[in-house]
């Protein structure tokens, strides 16, 4: 996939989601260049994970489409939407999702399990990024013997191990206390401003947002600045 | 498919992996005990023809001797032409035909049950060469008696000794255990057939009731192919009539009157009952199981899993749940099986069979073949019930896989 020219990695544009005749997300447009970590705010319930939904390919759009490094989106079918995650994107929920029988390692290399790949290198590559991340004295742990801020970052690590274009963050920090969440986000600064992952991260805390380079306000499905 | 995400996901939930294995596992154990519940109790219908080296014994019956005296026929047998055994021969399936003549001798001071034997026929009464406990067997051509041992001791007849049966003298070579060899044909006295044609055709009661010639005789025994058995017995009616008492291992199963005895259909329809319960036990265990895993399966998605590669990871599982139900469903059979080995059964031998006058001792009781029930599993049951459990693990797999990874992973990690 080539990027794009004006250095713009994802586009969304005029996306509208409705449930029936609900509009949750309405008409909205919206770019985030290379490298750029935008957070989008808003109250909960102003569509803000819907959008980000529809611009990371998990949700499908009822209008509008969503260009990522000149790919759109909202034409692929469901198994090429999967692998356009699989090589684009990467995931951070807010209660990390990671699988209760895997240890730190194997989570991390949850996205290359599918991928024909030795599995010495898999491990590797997920042994480096908990070590950036580090947490290289936890790799064999289940996730049920990982504190709060430590399966954070087995989930950042597990969203970074695919070399994603773009990082997306939903409430990153909302299940951790605020000093775990000043540790997330110095962790997220940090690919940013080193590695040069574009992210986009939504969350509630206007305070937290002030880190980013660009704050995108969302109110009731629309953009508000 | 990730092995060790397999191989995990089985380990560290135990609590799942267990209820699935022990719903479907019980489900295969059934199955494998009732095939060869049944398979054991068609074994024993077996013995008792068996043991005397035939697969179908064969009587006419018709009327009653006028009086019980001199030399008869037990009621109600009648004579067996020598002209139908030659047709009996030429049927399909048949390996090899005994004959014999089954008699009651009415002495003034004695009475016997007499059977005629042809000596050295593999098929029918000679298998009793084995049980002799005294003396030797009958040699051919010898005009010569075999006293039952139990008979001897009441009469206190000895080896060596003459005894007098219709007015004939024979001389006594051997003491035979007939209880130890066979059921059926339990006689007094054993002689060789052509005396015991000799006596049934000089005897004027027999000839009134039932015209015998001297190559006649009133008993058979049939060696037989083994599949075709059933359609041997349908044939020897046509050639004997209705009346025939044609005695084969079925007729033995319908005496056992035992519900696993009754029918080949009964038990595939209990069978099939009870591997339809498990599957549905193991479907509903593992489509709560996959449920609950909904949000698991979302992440997948979320991070690039096909549909394809979540359903390859599901179907995994879910075959090699079954195969380790299957290997649990055996153990437990073959654990049932062996407990089951030790029951008996006692398989009745109608009187027509061991005729027994019911004024002599004994004459009244019904006698049965007693045996261990041969329970085992075959090897090719056990391969069945295994591949059986996988093929159910396959198409659950298959189906709950499917229908999980449909789900779209923004609407299992939206609700966080």
């Amino acid at each position: 996939m080539n990027s794009m020219n004006n250095g713009t990695i994802l586009t969304g544009t005029g996306l509208t989601k409705k449930y029936g005749d609900l509009a949750v997300v309405k008409e909205v447009s919206l770019s985030i260049a290379k490298s750029e970590f935008v957070c989008l705010v808003g109250k909960s319930g102003c569509g803000k994970t819907t959008l980000l939904s529809l611009l990371s390919g998990l949700e499908r759009p009822t209008k509008g489409n969503v260009m990522l490094d000149g790919t759109d989106v909202t034409k692929a079918t469901e198994d090429e939407l999967a692998l356009f995650r699989r090589n684009n994107v990467g995931f951070i929920f807010q209660s990390f999702n990671l699988i209760p029988t895997l240890s730190a390692w194997e989570n991390v290399a949850l996205p290359l399990f599918p991928i024909k790949m030795a599995g010495e290198e898999r491990k590797k590559r997920a042994l480096d990024l908990l070590e950036k991340m580090d947490m290289g004295h936890r790799t064999d742990h289940l996730p049920s013997a990982l504190s709060g801020g430590e399966k954070q970052r087995v989930a950042i690590a597990r969203a970074l191990v695919n070399n994603p274009k773009v990082l997306f963050a939903d409430e990153p920090t909302g299940n951790l206390d605020s000093a775990t969440g000043d540790a997330i986000m110095e962790i997220l600064k940090r690919l940013h401003t080193q590695e040069g992952v574009a992210i986009l991260m939504v969350t509630h805390e206007v305070e937290l947002a002030k880190t980013a380079d660009r704050l995108i306000r969302m109110h009731d499905g629309e953009l508000i600045s | 498919m990730n092995l060790h995400y397999l191989l995990n996901e089985l380990y560290y939930q135990r609590r799942r992996t267990v209820a699935a294995i022990m719903g479907l596992s019980i489900g295969i154990a059934l199955l494998i005990i009732l095939s060869s519940l049944s398979a054991a109790y068609r074994q024993a219908a077996h013995a008792p023809l068996k043991e005397i080296g035939a697969d179908i014994t064969v009587q006419r019956s018709g009327n009653v001797p006028e009086q019980l005296a001199g030399v008869v026929f037990p009621c109600s047998a009648e004579t067996i032409r020598d002209e139908q055994v030659k047709k009996v021969e030429g049927l399909p399936g048949v390996r090899g035909i005994g004959k014999a003549v089954l008699l009651w001798v009415f002495d003034p001071n004695r009475a016997w049950i007499v059977l005629g034997i042809e000596q050295k026929n593999p098929v029918g009464p000679a298998v009793l060469r084995s049980a002799v406990v005294d003396g030797r067997f009958l040699e051919e051509g010898r005009p010569e008696a075999l006293i039952e041992a139990s008979y001897a001791r009441q009469f206190n007849i000895k080896v060596g000794e003459m005894v007098s049966i219709a007015k004939r003298s024979y001389p006594v070579v051997g003491m035979v255990d007939a209880s130890r060899a066979a059921k059926i044909a339990v006689a007094n006295v054993y002689l060789p057939l052509s005396e015991a044609q000799s006596l049934a055709a000089s005897s004027s009661l027999v000839q009134s009731v039932s015209p015998f010639g001297k190559a006649d005789v009133n008993l058979l025994f049939i060696k037989a192919d083994q599949e075709r058995i059933t359609s041997l017995a349908s044939a020897l009616r046509g050639i004997f009539g209705k009346e025939a008492t044609i005695g084969t291992p079925e007729s033995f199963l319908k005496l056992l009157g035992n519900l696993f005895a009754l029918s080949d259909k009964l038990t595939l329809a209990a069978s099939l009952i009870a591997i339809i319960v498990a599957v549905l036990i193991a479907f509903k265990t593992m489509a709560g199981n996959i449920t609950e895993r909904a949000r698991e399966i979302g992440v997948l998605k979320a991070v690039g899993w096909t549909n394809r590669n979540v359903v390859t990871q599901l179907l995994s599982e879910s075959v090699i749940q079954c195969f380790l139900a299957g290997i649990v469903g055996l153990a437990i059979a073959l654990v049932a099986a062996f407990g089951l080995s030790f029951m008996k059964v006692n398989i009745p031998i109608p009187w027509e069979m061991s005729p027994t006058p019911h004024f002599l001792p004994g004459g009244g009781d019904q006698i049965f073949k007693t045996l261990r029930l041969p329970v085992h599993v075959p090897f090719t049951l056990a391969v069945f019930a295994v591949l059986l459990s996988v093929v159910i693990g396959g198409l659950t797999g298959i189906l709950l896989g499917r229908n999980i990874s449909k789900i779209k992973p923004s609407e299992v990690l939206r609700h966080e």
